[in-house]
């Protein structure tokens, strides 16, 4: 899997080095922060998924994956009726399944705070509910946008947890979605020293990160 | 922004029951919402007058609350809110 370091003043501006090195775009990497100081941000960007990135977004999903077919064949449909010019392809090795859609001036299918993205995946998992297995699910995500979403979210949270570590006082968080709050309790979860929690009532719900307490406090 | 949004007070009602049917569907891990909660959530929206004010809305939080004592998937249920959360612009920007 191609990789690549990026150094930069911000967080954007080593990413973009590094993509520049690789040749890639964004919509195909995921970027794990090596440091963070104030003056210097180092990022490692690696290639998710090479074949896409060659081939471009409509490459065509794992014969084997029949549903991922079916709901993206749904959604191609759907968009056709709204009047949306996109491509949709299902995202290789991806669990759940994924549909990834793609295309120029898509905001208006993210919509605000991605609830037009969310309305859209709701009405998918209603269109191939028959096809899916109790519990089981499909992702929609708009150019990458749930992704990138997590990953901010995430960040967010390491950031917390850093300074809670330095001053042992909680930090609560600004609102978030559900699958923004699931992707902190995750990625916190495994951390010794803090401990993650949510307050408040939908939809001003925020994840409070705190110091976890030892067993003899 | 309060132009695009005449019927703020039952959109943030809306939106809140979607949230709380969402947490559900993504198993946010930090609450534990019951059917009843998710009831409670849509009988407020349609306690508000406004949801009267677009055609629509009224029925389509009835089909929520429908589904939610069905015990229909909470993507059902939460497309149905859409559907009631769309209908109320729609009525908005007439």
């Amino acid at each position: 899997m191609k990789s690549a370091e990026g150094r930069g003043r911000t967080l954007d501006e080593a990413v973009d080095a590094a993509l520049i090195e690789l040749n890639e775009s964004r919509r195909h990497v995921d970027v794990k922060i090596i440091s963070e100081t104030a003056s210097e941000t180092i990022v490692e960007v690696t290639v998710i998924d090479p074949a896409a990135a060659v081939l471009g977004t409509t490459m065509p999903a794992a014969p084997a994956n029949g549903k991922g077919e079916t709901a993206r064949g749904l959604v191609e449909g759907l968009l056709k009726h709204m009047g949306v010019r996109a491509q949709v392809s299902v995202r290789t090795g991806a669990d759940p399944i994924t549909l990834d859609i793609s295309g120029r001036d898509l905001g208006a299918l993210i919509g605000w705070r991605g609830e037009t993205l969310r309305a859209l995946q709701a009405v998918t998992n209603v269109m191939v509910g028959k096809h899916l297995a109790e519990g089981e699910r499909i992702i929609v995500d708009v150019e990458r946008y749930r992704q990138r979403r997590e990953h901010t979210v995430r960040e967010i949270a390491m950031r917390a947890a850093r300074q809670v570590k330095m001053t042992g006082d909680a930090i609560t968080l600004d609102a978030m979605q559900p699958f923004e709050r699931r992707a902190i309790h995750l990625a916190l979860e495994g951390d010794p020293d803090v401990t993650s929690s949510s307050i408040g009532e939908e939809p001003e719900r925020r994840v409070v990160v705190g110091p976890r307490k030892s067993a003899e406090d | 922004m309060a132009g695009r949004e005449p019927h703020r007070g039952a959109a943030e009602r809306i939106r809140k029951a979607i949230a709380l049917v969402n947490s559900v569907a993504d198993d946010a891990g930090d609450e534990d919402i019951t059917p009843t909660e998710i009831a409670e959530a849509i009988r407020d929206c349609l306690e508000l007058g406004e949801v009267d004010e677009a055609p629509n809305v009224r029925r389509y939080l009835g089909e929520a609350l429908d589904a939610v004592s069905d015990g229909m998937p909470a993507d059902f249920v939460a497309m149905t809110l859409y559907a009631a959360l769309g209908a109320l612009r729609e009525g908005g920007s007439r």
